[in-house]
């Protein structure tokens, strides 16, 4: 049998020297090409999870396999993060000295690669997000939708193998929130990436083929 | 299409993110390098002349006194250095700074009126003075800055002198000097009797042994046959003497010290960058940089520093450079020029500088834990 994608194992995390507990042993496995939809109420662990599953953060036990290795031991972090992961985060966090061109670019800086392919590949995506007129707009001359469809296109610009997204839509209106799901679910569907979405929207969770539940740090069945 | 974002452009946008902080951290950089090439370019400029004024008159070895500075040898030692049978020459000579108006001070030496260090003058007018005369010869250059020429009167320590000659040197230490009967300057220095040293000038290198060599066995004939006295190379007294020696560790503690400020200045500037961009860094390493690319992005910022205010600093200090070879106070003593050697040690100096400033704050940087900096507001 082949080892799935990403795969945790009994994952707990503590802060504070134990007094925090944020995880409390956490088993599941996702294929990959998967959407799944992760939610719970706040501070049950969500975001504590997903830094987890995308490298940024190691577990106080436990441990995260990506294609049946084991991260932060076989798997080094920075070099799995840079190679499979892309972010999207509920305050977007772009760079607000650079142009939307510039913060997708500014991903793809780690890389040994030609500037020019950079740029071109920037653009592409930004074009694909419907931004091509706003490649020049700083991230304050651009509405919470756009500047999450730049986020987007800078996850993607390293082409990574799975997506992360904590709460895309937190920030946004029903009617960007609902575009931006669309946004994300055509890409894993075109590009046969995995999805793996952090909400506490009930239509978003429901929509997905697999839903999480989390509930102080726990799967709740 | 323009908008490409490299690696060092995005350094160069962090710096000018704070124009203010940039340009003053630039200023304290710019003062450190600007006092290495003015200050050690002048002591260096300094030993250079000093070397000349031995190699245009053709003197080998000079003698003196342990203490150059203080250095006082009785003239009758000069006719036994003179009766060695490497020597071919040896000659007395005084050397002091003095005042000569207000504002223009230069170097006085007294020589007899048969040294051979004068065969190494081309005179522009007049001619040589004669021993046992108040008659004295000017440096062109310093001729021209007090505006004297042949005929006219210049007083020195209370005393008047003629002036018989300008003459062209070879060396700024006497293109703006003065220089006297030996008679005359021991009279207006009390030194009757003394001298400051003897310059020697050796017979042709025999055959069958190097310049070197030679120059070494003769210094060691000098010292056996008079005692209390140093002999020593005509470049090694260039380098060493106690007047070139206290030009160069001058220079060096002054430019050290505002090196030092620079330095610091941009560890400082540099270690509030990476604190104000904590978060920044945190979303940095979720996109995929590794712990090295923040370390290389901040020490790319601070060489960025490091360099540019090396070049501003470069002209900078040319520019102090040849103000002091400008000045009647300074002028006379050392012609300003600044090798490329020297221009390129300074700017290596600088780009070091940047790297040791940012080393510390490049490591708080990379340390950061990912996650923390993310959360970080
Ligand atoms: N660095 C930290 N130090 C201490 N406690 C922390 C730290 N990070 C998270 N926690 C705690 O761990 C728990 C889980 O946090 P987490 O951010 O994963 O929750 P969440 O499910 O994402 O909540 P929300 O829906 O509000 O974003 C919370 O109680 C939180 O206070
Ligand atoms: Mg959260």
């Amino acid at each position: 049998m082949s080892s799935p994608l990403l795969e945790a194992q009994d994952l707990k995390k503590s802060y504070d020297d134990g007094r925090v507990q944020a995880l409390r042993g956490v088993d599941f496995r996702i294929e990959a090409g998967e959407y799944v939809a992760i939610s719970g109420p706040s501070g049950s662990g969500k975001s504590t999870l997903l830094h987890m599953l995308g490298g940024l953060d190691l577990p106080s036990s436990g441990q995260v396999l990506f294609r049946g290795a084991a991260l932060g031991k076989t798997v080094n972090l920075d070099t799995y993060r840079s190679l499979q992961i892309g972010f999207i985060f509920q305050a977007f966090h772009l760079l607000p000295t650079l142009c939307a061109l510039e913060n997708v670019q500014v991903a793809m800086l780690a890389k040994h690669e030609r500037s020019n392919h950079r740029v071109e590949r920037a653009a592409a995506l930004l074009e694909e997000m419907g931004l091509s007129n706003r490649l020049r707009h700083y991230p304050n001359e651009l509405s919470a939708g756009e500047r999450q469809r730049v986020a987007i296109a800078r996850a993607l610009a390293n082409k990574p193998a799975i997506l992360l997204a904590d709460e895309p839509t937190g920030n946004l209106d029903s009617v960007n929130s609902a575009h931006i799901m669309e946004i994300l679910e055509g890409i894993r569907e075109q590009r046969g990436m995995t999805l793996i979405v952090v909400t506490h929207e009930q239509d978003i969770a429901a929509s997905a083929p697999r839903h999480i539940r989390i509930r102080d740090g726990r799967i709740e069945a | 299409m323009p908008s490409q974002l490299s690696f060092t452009g995005f350094a160069w946008k962090n710096l000018w993110r704070r124009r203010l902080r940039t340009l003053l951290t630039l200023g304290g950089i710019t003062m450190g390098i600007g006092a290495f090439v003015a200050l050690v370019g002048f002591s260096r400029a300094f030993e250079t002349e000093w070397m000349r004024l031995y190699t245009s008159a053709g003197t080998d070895i000079a003698v003196v006194q342990t203490n150059f500075v203080k250095s006082e040898l009785d003239q009758s030692l000069g006719a036994k250095i003179a009766a060695l049978p490497d020597v071919a020459r040896c000659v007395p000579m005084i050397f002091n700074l003095m005042d000569l108006t207000p504002d223009v001070n230069a170097i006085v030496y007294g020589w007899p009126a048969d040294s051979y260090e004068l065969d190494a003058l081309t005179f522009v007018s007049g001619g040589r003075f004669h021993d046992g005369q108040r008659e004295l010869i000017l440096g062109q250059s310093l001729a021209n800055d007090l505006k004297k020429i042949p005929g006219d009167t210049l007083s020195l320590e209370g005393t008047d002198f003629k002036i018989v000659g300008v003459y062209h040197g070879g060396s700024a230490l006497v293109e703006g000097a003065v220089i006297m009967p030996l008679d005359q300057m021991q009279i207006i220095s009390s030194m009757q009797g003394k001298v400051t040293a003897f310059h020697v000038r050796l017979r042709p290198v025999p055959p069958g042994i190097s310049y070197d060599d030679y120059v070494k066995r003769a210094e060691s004939e000098i010292e056996a046959a008079v005692p209390q006295v140093l002999a020593d190379p005509a470049a090694d007294r260039a380098a060493n003497n106690a007047v070139v020696e206290l030009a160069h560790s001058v220079a060096w503690g002054t430019s050290s010290i505002a090196l030092f400020i620079g330095i610091l200045g941009i560890a400082n500037t540099m270690a509030m960058s990476v604190f104000e961009r904590t978060h920044e860094i945190g979303i940095l390493r979720a996109l995929g940089w590794k712990s090295q690319h923040v370390i290389l992005l901040i020490l790319t910022e601070a060489t960025a520093l490091g360099f540019s205010g090396g070049l501003i600093g470069i002209v900078v200090g040319w520019g102090v450079l040849r103000l002091l070879a400008a000045l009647p106070e300074t002028g006379n003593i050392v012609s300003a020029s600044v090798s490329p050697l020297h221009l390129v040690e300074s700017l290596l100096i600088a780009v070091a500088s940047g790297l040791a400033a940012g080393a510390y704050p490049a490591w708080r940087g990379a340390r950061l834990s990912p996650v923390e900096a993310l959360r970080y507001e």
